[in-house]
């Protein structure tokens, strides 16, 4: 199928002016800048289908929003070229941004001042929503995100998750075929993410609206996301599904081990003896046992420990993604650390 | 991946936009026509700074008058011109001004506001021209009362001068006065405009905007090189007299008043293509 989103070799440089110090300095960087390039997005490629919901995950200063944010039409490109259902984003901004809607968590897209309702109003105009559609979306939004009672009320006095809400709202009312969430469940409370959450499962899944979604918490991601992209310094260092994230990063499964006698933890690395299974001691009774669920069945892990010692309580558990990415950081660290030694 | 069965035909993914210029355009004043009355829907809603901004601009106008009327009190004539002359003149000035000053306000904030303050983001996310969201998202309400003061103004200087005023003289005031109106918007926007390029701020409007005032008095009082000035660097000479020299500038000044729209336009013309590369070249702020 073509791809939705085509994105090839994507760069991003900010130019940066280092500022020296004290009134001589100033006097200098007036006369003679230092100038320096930063690559905020380096060379980053890959297409997306439509109707996929795919997390684009990295720390602070990744690349992740300015990724977002040249997809959206704000920021042009230093390099490379993106498509969008056959749109350049930054060249046909004003047609492009009718086909998307865009989240930003941290900063609202409603007029500030205004009711809620007088925003939609608005935004009803200049989409060009008919009367019928602005009608159905509304009651239907309604259903799904309960903004009814927040119609009638300034933006600037709802609270975050409210905000949210009504911002969500907002980027769907005319129907977008592709949404642009950045950091969405940002600063909310565990059910008011839990609400968001839901409602984006239920939009994708319904409307087949293809979704990229970048975000800190990877709660989003194993909820959401079947894809994920990882970038790091600008490069894209892992591309594919979750599952095959945690397969490749190894050891995905915990196994805790509540034993009934501190005594019995003696050597209770050999009950695995011969098995590709790492031995933790928390404190004692508890014993962590990693293992990769490719190389090791948790059943034969489990069989062999409550056979040979006395379990108080197991509780196996995937390995929360958190580590998997350190994981895949660290491999890319390594990497990199190789790269500059090899020069 | 999962098959998306709505997506066998592969066209429906192509974003098209088949509208024709003239509904765009149409669309597009349909939006701001909406931004005014949400904006005025907002003013009303603080009735009293409203009526102490109104009260403050005529407060400073009328001052202004004052000086004028004081001035040709010592003076019978300002190199030729005559008071009800310098007087129309003011008046003229006053209706461009107004309505430069009703849809400027956000070009002064627009380095904090918008582009350090992260408004422009949402600006470039909408589907309309970014120039124009800029400027059509808040008003200056008080430049309405320096358009109707302006108009009156003129009628008043224009029973001293004697003139019969005609259809002609309207059709023209409603081409000079936006065409002067362009000339404001562009020198300032270009002003604006720099800073998409330097992050500091330029400091350089409020200058510029004092400059203003020596375009309100004939232009022939001036030297050479300041004329020159007025007319070709920082062109404020078309802002107030050589448009209003149509109704008041007789042979010499009349014909050349009829180049102010293009004027309007070409400063205008320039800034908004300076705006262009600026936009190309924003760098938002981190998230």
């Amino acid at each position: 199928m073509e791809p939705l989103i085509h994105v090839h070799d994507l760069c991003k440089d900010y130019r940066l002016t280092d500022r020296r110090e004290g009134v001589r300095g100033g006097l200098r960087d007036l006369v003679s800048p230092r100038r320096r390039d930063l690559r905020a997005v380096d060379r980053v490629s890959f297409d997306i289908a439509p109707g996929e919901m795919v997390g684009y995950i990295g720390a602070n200063g990744a690349g992740k929003s300015t990724t977002i944010k040249m997809l959206t039409g704000i920021l042009t490109p230093s390099a490379g070229e993106i498509t969008v259902g056959g749109m350049v984003p930054w060249r046909q901004r004003q047609q492009y941004t009718r086909h998307i809607g865009v989240v930003f968590g941290q900063r609202t897209q409603l007029w500030w001042d205004l009711a809620v309702v007088e925003s939609f109003r608005l935004l009803k105009k200049i989409y060009e929503v008919d009367d019928a559609t602005y009608d159905r979306q509304m009651k239907l939004l309604d259903e799904l995100l309960d903004i009814g009672k927040l119609l009638s009320q300034p933006v600037r006095k709802l609270s975050l998750g409210q905000r949210m809400r009504c911002d969500l709202a907002a980027a769907l009312l005319h129907q977008p075929r592709v949404l642009f969430l950045d950091e969405p469940t940002i600063g909310l409370d565990v059910v008011a993410k839990e609400n968001i959450r839901g409602f984006l499962r239920g939009v994708q899944e319904r409307e087949g609206v293809t979704v990229i979604l970048t975000t800190h918490d990877l709660g989003d991601i194993e909820q959401l996301c079947r894809r994920v992209i990882i970038i790091d310094q600008g490069r894209v260092h892992f591309d594919g599904e979750l599952a095959e994230l945690r397969r490749r990063v190894g050891q995905s499964v915990r196994l805790s081990v509540d034993l009934r006698d501190p005594a019995a933890s003696a050597d209770l690395a050999a009950v695995t003896a011969g098995l590709p299974v790492h031995w933790d001691d928390e404190n004692g009774l508890r014993h962590v046992a990693r293992f990769n669920r490719a190389e090791v069945r948790a059943a034969d892990v489990i069989r062999l420990v409550v056979n040979d010692r006395p379990v108080q309580d197991l509780h196996l558990a995937e390995q929360p993604i958190e580590e998997v990415v350190r994981e895949i950081y660290r491999q890319a660290a390594a990497g990199n650390a190789d790269a500059e030694a090899a020069k | 991946m999962e098959e998306v069965t709505r997506a066998d035909d592969a066209t429906r993914f192509a974003f098209r936009d088949d509208r024709s210029r003239g509904a765009r355009l149409a669309w597009q004043a349909r939006i701001f026509g909406a931004y005014f009355v949400q904006f005025l829907k907002m003013r009303l809603a603080y009735r009293v700074d409203f009526i102490i901004d109104t009260l403050a601009v005529l407060f400073s106008l009328i001052i202004q008058l004052a000086v004028l009327s004081v001035m040709f009190s010592k003076v019978r004539a300002l190199d030729g011109w005559t008071y009800p002359q310098v007087l129309f003149i003011y008046g003229f000035s006053l209706v461009p001004l107004g309505l430069f000053n009703l849809i400027s306000v956000n070009l002064y904030g627009f380095a904090d506001e918008y582009l350090i303050g992260g408004r422009f983001d949402r600006v470039l996310l909408r589907p309309v021209g970014s120039l124009a969201q800029v400027i059509f998202e808040s008003f200056n309400v008080s430049g309405l009362s320096e358009i109707a003061l302006g108009l009156a103004i003129m009628a008043g200087a224009g029973v001293k001068l004697g003139a019969h005023f005609g259809v002609t003289d309207l059709l023209a005031l409603l081409f000079l006065a936006p065409g002067a109106a362009l000339v404001y918007l562009g020198v300032f926007l270009g002003i604006t405009t720099v800073s998409f390029w330097f992050e500091d701020k330029m400091g350089l409007a409020p200058p510029v905007y004092n400059l203003i005032r020596f375009s309100r008095y004939p232009i022939t009082i001036y030297s050479l090189p300041v004329r020159f000035f007025l007319t070709f660097v920082l062109p404020f000479a078309w802002v107030a007299f050589y448009p209003a020299a149509w109704f008041v500038g007789g042979e010499k000044f009349g014909k050349v008043a009829l180049l102010t729209p293009l004027v309007g336009v070409l400063v205008f013309g320039g800034a908004a293509l300076l705006w262009r590369r600026g936009v190309r070249n924003y760098v938002s702020t981190g998230s």
